[in-house]
């Protein structure tokens, strides 16, 4: 019984990550109709950057969060105009191939310098404990801090004229257009927030586990359920859904062995998906 | 006679390999309403989005304020004040009417007269200073004309290019807008306009143009237009 609540507090916790790397990748779906399959590489490469600011320079890894997503919208913002840009547009396959080779390269040379074994950034906080059960003190820093990157993620896009102005171009980008807004710089700024935001969530997730260069790959299978599961398309939405996968995924942890999880997330995503098939990223849509 | 500010010289335009305009050339008197009419797919749409934009300019050149304006994007044209009023709205369907107006004012120069502009538009239509909040894919086919032609205002536009204004509005709607048309003329605003009634239409321009797939047949001063023989016969039933 005990470990039942405590893996369900955990999973809400990690589920809070889970959340705020969906908001990545819908993100960028809601406002141009991409699939980011570049999406797991980024998350892949915001856990090596906080080994890097953490291991290597000494830095905080609370911290290192700020650099990391500065340095995650510049990295968004030119594979924008680099690969994504100029299939904005075509159809939905270009923008698929596009970034899986952008997401294949990042991989490869991510294998090279790092090669595939795990790497670990060593970094605690005193816990909860309850019951002979811990919650460990960085699970609950993490939680918070994806809540309040996804509250300024949602600050901006409702309450400044930039945000305002994503949201026109996920709307109705011809309109947007028309009202002399800079489409395009409208989408590399999408873009580069979404990389942003994916590389915050694996620098948070490398704070709590170890990792590979290929440990985003499974996050962003997660990021898909999450869509499919928050549905709506604002910040909020993806969070719950989140949130929700995490609780899934604590609620089954004690009574069968990790192997299975992917098995019943995915089982899970099939069945939403049959029983609502509009309801996977209606995002920004017209109704 | 008036100065012209946007000239369209021998446009060729279309859509991939089908050629819609065949060489259009009209001129826009400042503070003159200039109407464009024709039949279904004539091409009236396809000349305004060549003006603004929207479509590519194959052949031919784009003159606003004498400056060619050709290859500029949309978005630039709209920064200087060439503004479209699409044909079916497209609005931005989930954001508020405030939202929306306020992405109307978008470019810096309109931005300089948001309050001004707001409170003409709330002037124009109290209906949308009522629904502030409300979300334009919610609104009524008659709403949201009112609040397309208000984010148009919003722009700041010195050309305001307005397509199909009455199209499936009721007649009472159709007075009203026409009405505010009426006051935007009066005020000294630049204006081009697609309309599918072509007898409101007529009656209010200074100039028009009769569009014939692809190409401008008949021109000349709306009431002289409204007389020709053809154009009665075609767009006005008589
Ligand atoms: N997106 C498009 N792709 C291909 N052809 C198009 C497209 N839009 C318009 N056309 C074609 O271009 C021609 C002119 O269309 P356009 O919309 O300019 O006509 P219009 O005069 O505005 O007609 P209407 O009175 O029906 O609005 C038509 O033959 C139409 O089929
Ligand atoms: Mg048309």
């Amino acid at each position: 019984m005990y470990d039942l609540v405590a893996s369900l507090a955990s999973g809400v916790l990690v589920g809070a990550i889970y959340g705020l790397a969906a908001i990545g990748l819908s993100l960028i779906f809601g406002v141009m109709k991409v699939i980011n399959l570049t999406h797991g590489a980024m998350i892949a490469l915001g856990m090596f950057a906080l080994y890097f600011f953490v291991s290597v320079l000494g830095f905080n890894p609370y911290v290192s969060l700020l650099p990391i997503v500065a340095g995650g919208f510049v990295v968004g913002v030119m594979v924008y105009w680099i690969a994504v840009n100029r299939v904005i547009g075509s159809s939905d396959l270009m923008s698929l191939l596009a970034t899986f080779a952008m997401n294949m390269i990042i991989i490869g040379v991510g294998t090279a310098l790092w090669t595939t074994s795990p790497y670990n950034v060593d970094f605690s906080l005193p816990g909860i404990s309850w019951h002979g059960y811990t919650i460990p003190g960085t699970q609950i820093v993490a939680a918070a801090l994806a809540i309040v990157i996804a509250g300024l993620l949602y600050v901006f896009l409702y309450h400044t004229r930039t945000g305002k102005a994503v949201r026109a171009v996920a709307s109705n980008r011809q309109a947007a257009e028309l009202m002399g807004i800079p489409t395009r710089r409208i989408l590399a700024i999408a873009f580069g927030l979404g990389i942003a935001v994916a590389g915050a969530a694996g620098a948070l997730i490398a704070t709590l586990f170890p990792f590979t260069i290929l440990s985003g790959g499974s996050y962003e299978l997660k990021s898909f359920v999450v869509t499919v599961l928050g549905g709506l398309g604002n910040p909020a939405g993806a969070l719950a859904g989140g949130i929700l996968l995490g609780l899934i995924e604590g609620g089954v942890a004690p009574f069968v062995d990790v192997s299975w999880t992917p098995v019943i997330e995915f089982s899970l995503f099939v069945l939403i998906l049959i029983a609502f098939p509009a309801g996977l990223f209606r995002i920004g849509k017209n109704h | 006679m008036s100065q012209s500010i946007l000239q369209l010289e021998n446009v060729e335009s279309g859509y991939g390999e089908v050629q819609v305009l065949w060489g259009v050339s009209l001129s826009v008197h400042a503070h003159y309403l200039t109407t464009v009419v024709g039949a279904n797919g004539a091409g009236k749409t396809t000349t305004l989005r060549a003006a603004i934009g929207s479509n590519k300019v194959w052949a031919g050149r784009v003159v606003f304020e004498d400056d060619d304006v050709t290859a500029l994007s949309a978005h630039d044209k709209a920064r200087r004040g060439l503004v479209l009023v699409p044909e079916g709205r497209q609005l931005f369907a989930d954001m508020s009417v405030e939202e929306n107006l306020e992405m109307g004012a978008f470019s810096p120069r309109a931005r300089t007269h948001y309050r001004k502009n707001l409170e003409r538009v709330f002037g124009f239509f109290p209906r949308l200073a009522e629904r502030r909040q409300q979300k334009a894919g919610t609104f009524s086919g008659g709403e949201q004309q009112m609040l397309a032609v208000g984010r148009g205002l919003m722009a700041d536009p010195k050309v305001l290019i307005i397509d199909e204004l009455s199209l499936g509005l009721s007649p009472l709607l159709t007075q009203q807008l026409f009405a505010t048309l009426r006051e935007l003329k009066q005020a000294g605003l630049t204006i081009l306009l697609v309309e599918q009634n072509v007898h409101l239409a007529l009656a209010l321009s200074d100039y028009a143009y009769v569009l014939t797939e692809g190409r401008v047949g008949i021109e000349g001063p709306a009431h002289e237009v409204a007389q020709n023989p053809d154009v009665r016969k075609a767009y006005l039933g008589m």
